[in-house]
């Protein structure tokens, strides 16, 4: 890894660098192109962020702004802001995500170099295009070369996903990827409790945005699973067997997620986690809830924004859990006597049978 | 995998239980559509019901059977259902553009609440965008089950001249309204003018309703030297089109001496929509918002954000004096929008104000702002006005 960098670019740590940080740095790292990342999500950056958004913006665009300001504080020049449009045919993602170049470009009067490529399935614009204007913006339009990149991004990605699907936390399984290690779990931890959480990479995975729900919840002896334990065609399956279609661009990550751990029944319940004011969310969650509510699982609904204090995100997520834990004790003391439900009910043959013993 | 969700979606897309015979169709309310779609759908042999306009009672209604989140004008589409179920429609009608915003969402949702809530209905869903006649056709075909070219051919051009009538009465009204000297005449004129178009049931008379609504409002003494602001109103396309959704601004601002003008109208939208690509020569309103918003935006982002840029960018370049930009709470593609605009107006300059709507938006302070507003417009153009008479001089 000692090759000498000609560019360097600056990736955000925030929005799609939760669920395609890996594939980025393989693939910017084979071209030669050094990536430097903002510092993690703090109070500081948030309030940065929101000094140039309008207040209706939700919580991950601030945040995106944020680091973005970050960046420049750093002396990045380039710095890379995809627009993923859709992912695959009339699978569209939101309107900000798919505008994040646009905001940026307009909100923040720097100079600098916005690399900002498309993906839109709809429009035949596949990931090849997307790398290639990638690496066109820094000089590079050799086909083979951003090909052989595109190999060494997935190979990292791949690695990542494997990783993260052994049931590796997405700290580590992150950290092993980007050193080039390959680690699986191989014993399965059991514990009292399991939910599901579901929720977007960016609000799920940054410790601050989701106040570290994942290690709380594990301090509580509750066992979490989340997007990345679910493969790709596991999610799809699972919707179409709600009989829902798919409609947003990250769907699979909550509705794919739930719905897969709401058919096969492996978790006692479901936590949905959002941003205030998220328009694809709104209709996802309250999908679940109507399917959640058809097969008796229970479900809470978290809202997050700026202002969202600890002690009362905590107070609910307790709440939940001790409710979780009644509902399966009582489960199971019902389950250790298997009483049949006519026993009490006496007919003349029991009369006889007794009566026989009696004697 | 993907393909077989997308076939299943286009089979349930149109339901088909009740014989064609037995149908009253029924459709979302949004300003004046229900004039134009009814005369379609009746020149085409159907019973149609039209649920009351939109209220407050509609709009609770709709608040009380639908999710937190969800935009404002989901709410008030369920609450048409619910009214038109109710006064005995059993057919639903709605257009969809998968890939804007959450319209996409709305009637496969509106189709869970009205079937959880008890309700036994078919409902016909068609896509409404770039050049789709023919499905436009099917789905009207599917709910009447009528053969004869002579009544779609009726109906279309019935509907489609209603829509240009309604328009064109809509633009003069936003014309006389601040420059009458009787207070009035043109609200009432414009009354009439509806009145009429609904009464009208031969494509003969429709094509010639345009020519008469501009002679009539021709007749309407009006005060030529005035000095009126002119004011863009710009945004959310429900809201902008829907008089109860915007509180009727366009009439706030009439009465307050200033001209509005509106570049999204349901006939141009329409007809852009509709009409097969190659006879539709003209440049088309997001064709022209492209061109002009180059500067700010590179792609567009869904819904009418890409609109509400360009047409800012278009009124700065052709004298208008100020814009106001409306949308629901929490509308994606317009929070986009609203973070942009403070640039355009700094660079064009000229005066944008945002006002994001929802069911608890209050009128007196709504007003307020839109008077405020309104001051500084005219405040500027006097000032625009007294350096242009001293540079003549």
């Amino acid at each position: 890894m000692n090759k000498a960098y000609k560019h360097k670019v600056g990736i955000p740590r925030a929005m799609s660098y939760y669920n395609n940080y890996p594939f980025y740095l393989g693939f910017f790292n084979s071209l030669g192109i050094e990536v430097v990342l903002s510092d993690k999500t703090t109070t500081k950056i948030i309030n940065e962020g929101s000094k140039y958004v309008v207040s209706d913006t939700c919580l991950p665009v601030k945040v995106y702004v944020g680091h973005v300001v970050n960046l420049l504080d750093k002396g990045c020049e380039y710095i890379f802001v995809p627009s993923i449009q859709s992912t695959d045919y009339k699978i569209n993602n939101c309107s900000k995500i798919r505008g994040l170049p646009e905001i940026i470009r307009n909100v923040i009067n720097r100079e600098f170099t916005m690399v900002e490529p498309t993906l839109d399935k709809t429009e035949n614009i596949g990931l090849y295009d997307f790398c290639f204007e990638t690496a066109e913006a820094f000089g590079i339009t050799d086909k083979k070369e951003i090909k052989n990149a595109m190999k060494h991004g997935f190979a990292v990605y791949n690695n990542f996903f494997k990783m993260a699907q052994s049931g590796l936390s997405y700290k580590e399984a992150l950290e092993n990827a980007i050193n080039d290690r390959f680690v699986t779990q191989t014993v399965d931890v059991i514990k009292p409790l399991s939910v599901v959480i579901m929720g977007h990479g960016y609000n799920l995975f940054d410790e601050r945005i989701s106040l570290n729900i994942i290690k709380k919840l594990e301090n509580m002896d509750v066992k979490v699973y989340t997007s990345l334990n679910v493969s790709h065609e596991d999610s799809i399956n699972a919707i179409e067997n709600l009989g829902e279609i798919q409609y947003w661009a990250n769907e699979l990550e909550l509705t794919g997620t739930a719905a897969y751990f709401l058919n096969n029944h492996k978790v006692d319940g479901i936590i949905a986690l959002s941003a205030f004011g998220c328009g694809p969310d709104s209709l996802m969650v309250d999908e679940i809830s109507y399917h959640c509510k058809e097969n008796g699982m229970p479900l809470i609904h978290l809202t997050i924004d700026e202002h969202t204090g600890e002690a009362g995100f905590i107070t609910r997520l307790e709440a939940f859990v001790d409710m979780l834990m009644r509902k399966k004790r009582a489960l199971i003391s019902k389950k250790s006597k298997p009483v049949s439900q006519n026993a009490e009910i006496v007919t003349p043959e029991k009369e006889k049978i007794f009566a026989s013993s009696v004697k | 995998m993907y393909m077989k969700a997308a076939e299943k979606f286009e089979k349930n897309k149109m339901e088909n239980k009740i014989p064609a015979k037995e149908r009253i169709i029924a459709w979302p309310r949004m300003g004046r559509i229900d004039i134009p779609l009814k005369a379609l759908l009746v020149s085409l042999g159907a019973n149609v019901v039209i649920p009351p306009a939109n209220s407050n009672e509609a709009l609770e209604l709709g608040v009380r059977n639908s999710i937190e989140g969800i935009c404002l004008p989901y709410k008030l589409n369920l609450a048409n259902y619910i009214m038109a179920l109710d006064k005995g429609a059993n057919t639903l009608m709605m257009f969809q553009a998968p890939g804007s915003c959450r319209l996409g969402n709305y009637t496969k949702m509106a189709q869970k609440t009205l079937k959880s809530m008890g309700y036994d209905f078919d409902m016909v869903i068609f896509d409404m965008y770039k050049s789709k006649m023919k499905q436009t056709l099917q789905a009207f075909w599917h709910v009447t089950h009528c053969i004869n070219p002579f009544r779609y051919y009726k109906g279309f051009s019935l509907g489609f001249n209603k829509f240009f009538a309604i328009d064109t009465a809509e633009r003069l009204l936003f014309y006389t309204r601040p420059r009458e000297l009787h207070k009035g005449d043109a609200e009432a004129c414009y009354e009439k003018w509806l009145k009429i178009t609904d009464e009208t049931n031969s494509v003969w008379k429709a094509k010639g309703l345009k020519k008469r609504i501009i002679e009539d409002f021709k007749k309407i003494p009006i005060d030529k030297n005035k000095e009126v602001p002119v004011i863009y109103l710009i945004g959310e396309f429900f809201v902008l089109l829907d008089p109860y959704t915007n509180q009727n601004i366009e009439k706030e601002l009439g009465e307050m001496g200033v001209e509005v003008q509106r570049q999204i109208m349901f006939g141009d939208w329409l007809e852009h929509v509709l009409k097969p690509s190659l006879f539709y020569r003209k440049e088309s309103h997001r064709e022209r918002s492209v061109r002009y918003s180059k500067d700010y935006m590179k792609r567009a982002i869904g819904g009418e954000c890409i609109e509400t840029i360009g047409d800012t960018v278009y009124a700065a370049k052709h004298g208008v004096d100020g814009i106001i930009h409306i949308s629901p709470f929490s509308c994606m593609p317009e929070i986009v929008a609203q973070n942009i605009l403070p640039k355009v107006s700094r660079e064009e300059d000229i005066p944008v104000m945002s006002l994001v709507l929802d069911e608890q938006t209050g009128k007196a302070g709504y007003i307020t702002r839109i008077e405020a507003f309104v001051d500084l417009v005219k405040r500027k153009k006097r000032q625009r006005n007294k350096l242009l008479s001293y540079t003549t001089y």
